[in-house]
């Protein structure tokens, strides 16, 4: 049997020998994983403690580099960072200064400054998250120069949410707007962040209307991605970024061959009380146009109606239902309108009517 | 010459069993290394302060549609429906498809949740049987119950996908449990890569577990060593195996009890296919959409959310669900059979596609070829006893590693199972599951392979939630 293999003078040597090892490995393996709970128990709780110290000790003493002891392990240094950057975020004016001032002292924010070195590439990019939630000011030439080096893009893409913590002006942003095209388009959902996460500093600082100017560059900048122009938009709609709305109207009209632009538009302003652009938008071409312009139809014009009501003959599903719905949030005539439809000839009208005067009842 | 011919086949036999034993083992440890690396850097990037920053942001998610089909489920529906509705998720509605039940599942939905019926039109997208009735919840805004004609989990899917609003949908099973977060976990997912077209979480046992209000309060192993021989495959299985396919890029089972989905890429591969496999075979059939028509997609699973499941806890039971699986599996790999061996789907079928085949399909003939040589080298005097028990040997223990790799990547990463008595229990299952247990499941898969052709699902009974541990 398998006779070239037993054969060999040492064949069950070595096969003894692989059992044997596996039988170690094995029990190693148990061992460790008992060892490693009791470590991991001991770290939670110290990690715990450390925290409670840290907050405390920030609130209440003049000096708390005094109390605290110098952070040696990384779970200790984990437990400060944790610890300062929760009251960074709760707290201004003393309690942030020490607190921002304590990083320093004990040495945080030079331990995560040398981490954001470091060979491997998400421990790089953790050390950046880290030092991205502290948002120190003092960071940003840093953080810029990590960007240069860094060879990860996905280390890049958390430097430039670092940087867009730290934005206070119109010029910064376009500093920012160009690093980001020096990268692949990430995600809809992570431009909006770096965009509502500059609104919410330039807000902090009382700037926002550095913002709107950059957004009045940036209309007619060939070298800005409508995709990005986009997500600029949808993030001033997040983040109710009032100084851009002079200009959102025109993103709109200078737009008319990206629906997504407009949009983003038409959702941004009528979050502000705007409806200008919903006349226009409910007769728009693209289906999703008049979709967006729908939801918000029945707060703005009631003499929209008869357009409205056009609209349950729509070639789009979505927008035969949500005209219905419209007219059934709209409440009065529309709704008197909207009970004639549901015995209309039209199948498609009576059948999202009839549906839209349910969910009211429901 | 017919004793000569038997007699060179057993020998061959010895070479393909030796062969399959080194493929196998060395897959599953590789995967093991593959997993713990993929494991530890995802731990080290979602534990990070932005990530939880963003979970918990209420500016950025995608609404979700949450599918539960629902066949004879009365004895758990209204709870599992409730830990539904208790998620953290900013925007989504949950649609049980309750699929031809007979058991009083619609009336107990109708009385526990203040239906009333609604008529919305529903856009025919993928074919499901007829829809009777849609009723919305007077007291929950976000819950709709179709009641439809029964066609199996597959066909309810389809009717959910074809009720739901938004963009992005996740099945469930009715007794399955999601933990609060888990919708939030993955569905970030979809926001972080517009690539992304479906990602399923972690299955774990919820016998065992004591569950109040729909959610799991207390984890531990359940009493039987049947039920915590299920803990341990269920381990391997994702957080060794899926974890290792998903590094290898060549995932190609997203659980049917846990899976998150990109709504306008399952309508274009026409839905889910009736089957009982139908898990398998959608994301079989989404890797070959995508592939033949260029389009750029990830598959991903992620250890991180987690759904609680129950398993069976009879062997009768048991031995039904694994046969189901096996049918499953076979019947989606002759339904995708254009993709085996084909360079056109890269590693997907190279990799992971040669392994269903060799590994889970060939697997048991192969390993009941080696148990039936036994005798019969026994009988020609051919059987060189000293090299056996070395190779059982071997096998064992490489085994137990394996085994014990896997609850190492739990334990280590994870810590869901914090009792030293349930580490040490799970560590004892991993050399139990050798004697015996392998056996009997292997022999299961031999009879589905033999009855590949049925496609019945059978039944499994179901067991009241609330106030466990699980077992009767």
């Amino acid at each position: 049997m398998l006779e070239f293999l037993t054969q060999s003078p040492h064949f069950y040597d070595y096969v003894t020998l692989g059992v044997l090892f596996l039988g170690v490995f094995n029990v190693g393996e148990i061992l460790f994983l008992l060892y490693n709970k009791a470590k991991v128990e001991r770290s939670e709780l110290k990690r715990g403690n450390l925290k409670r110290l840290a907050a405390t000790a920030l609130i209440t003493a003049t000096d708390p580099a005094e109390l605290l002891p110098p952070p040696v392990a990384e779970d200790e240094f984990a437990a400060y960072s944790e610890a300062i950057a929760s009251v960074l975020d709760s707290f201004e004016g003393e309690v942030a200064v020490k607190a921002a001032k304590l990083l320093t002292d004990l040495g945080i924010d030079g331990h995560y400054r040398r981490l954001a070195r470091h060979r491997t590439w998400y421990k790089r990019g953790n050390a950046i998250d880290i030092l991205s939630s502290f948002r120190l000011r003092a960071n940003r030439e840093f953080f810029l120069a990590v960007f240069r080096s860094e060879p990860s893009t996905d280390v890049k893409y958390r430097i430039l949410y670092g940087l867009s913590r730290l934005t206070r002006d119109h010029a910064e942003i376009r500093e920012l707007a160009e690093l980001l095209s020096t990268l692949p388009y990430l995600t809809a959902k992570y431009t909006e962040d770096i965009f509502f996460n500059i609104i919410s500093a330039l807000k902090a600082n009382g700037r926002e209307e550095e913002f709107g100017l950059f957004l009045k560059e940036a209309l007619d900048d060939k070298k800005v991605l409508n995709l990005v122009k986009r997500d600029c938009l949808t993030a001033c709609h997040a983040a109710s970024c009032e100084k851009g709305r002079s200009v959102l109207k025109k993103y709109y009209e200078a737009h008319e061959e990206e629906p997504e632009i407009q949009i983003a538009a038409v959702r941004a302003l009528a979050k502000m009380g705007d409806f200008v652009l919903i006349p226009p938008a409910l007769r728009h071409a693209d289906w999703r146009v008049r979709l967006t312009a729908l939801k918000y139809a029945d707060l703005c014009c009631t003499d929209l109606l008869p357009e409205i009501r056009c609209l349950l003959r729509d070639n789009s599903y979505h927008v035969r239902l949500a005209a219905a719905m419209t007219m059934a949030r709209a409440g009065g005539a529309a709704r008197a309108a909207l009970t004639e439809e549901a015995a209309s000839q039209d199948k498609f009208a009576a059948a999202a009517a009839a549906y839209a005067l349910t969910q009211g009842a429901a | 010459m017919k004793l000569f011919l038997l007699w060179m086949a057993v020998h061959a036999s010895q070479y393909v069993v030796f062969l399959y034993f080194l493929v196998v083992n060395t897959t599953y440890t590789l995967l093991i290394f593959l997993a713990l690396r993929d494991i530890v850097r995802h731990a080290y990037l979602t534990t990070s302060r932005v990530a939880r920053r963003q979970l918990a942001s209420e500016h950025y998610f995608k609404p979700v549609t949450v599918i539960v089909p629902a066949h004879n489920e009365a004895a758990v529906i209204t709870q599992s429906v409730q830990a539904l509705l208790n998620l953290h998720y900013p925007e989504y509605e949950v649609i049980v498809v309750n699929d031809g039940s007979t058991d009083g599942t619609l009336a107990r939905l109708k009385e526990d949740f203040k239906l009333v019926s609604s008529i919305k039109p529903v856009r025919l997208q993928v074919p499901h049987e007829d829809i009777q009735a849609v009723y919305r919840s007077a007291d929950y805004a976000n819950l709709i119950v179709i009641d439809k004609l029964n066609g199996g989990k597959a066909d309810a899917i389809n009717a959910g996908i074809n009720v739901s609003s938004y963009p992005i949908f996740c099945s469930i099973d009715a007794d399955s449990l999601l933990e609060p977060d888990a919708l939030l976990k993955s569905s970030k997912l979809f926001l972080e890569d517009d690539e992304l077209i479906a990602t399923g979480g972690i299955i774990r046992i919820l016998n065992g577990c004591t569950v109040k209000d729909g959610a799991v309060t207390e984890i531990g192993l359940p009493r039987t060593t049947l039920e915590a021989m299920q803990v341990l495959e269920y381990t391997r299985a994702f957080l060794s195996g899926r974890t290792g396919w998903n590094a290898l890029k060549s995932l190609l089972i997203i659980s049917g009890a846990f899976g998150v989905f990109r709504k306008d890429i399952v309508v274009a591969v026409n839905g889910y296919r009736k089957t009982v496999g139908e898990d398998m075979d959608l994301v079989m059939r989404l890797h070959r959409h995508c592939r033949d028509n260029k389009i750029p997609y990830k598959i991903l699973f992620v250890p991180d959310p987690v759904c609680w499941t129950q398993a069976p806890y009879s062997l009768g039971m048991l031995l039904k669900q694994r046969n189901r699986w096996h049918r499953g599996m076979i019947d989606a790999l002759l339904v995708n059979r254009s993709m085996i061996l084909n360079p056109k789907y890269g590693a997907t079928s190279l990799i992971g596609i040669s392994y269903f085949i060799f590994v889970e399909f060939l697997g048991p003939l192969i390993e009941l070829f080696g148990y039936v040589s036994i005798p019969i080298l026994y009988y020609f005097d051919m059987l060189n006893t000293q090299f056996l028990v070395m190779l059982v040997l071997l096998a064992v223990f490489w085994g137990i590693s394996i085994n014990i790799g896997a609850v190492f990547l739990d334990i280590y990463n994870f810590r869901r199972y914090k009792k030293t008595s349930d580490i040490l229990r799970l560590c004892v299952m991993s050399a139990v599951e050798f004697f015996g247990y392998r056996q009997l499941m292997l022999l299961e898969r031999l009879l589905a392979t033999l009855t590949f052709r049925r496609k019945d699902w059978g039944t499994q009974d179901r067991q009241v939630f609330e106030n466990k541990p699980t077992t009767p």
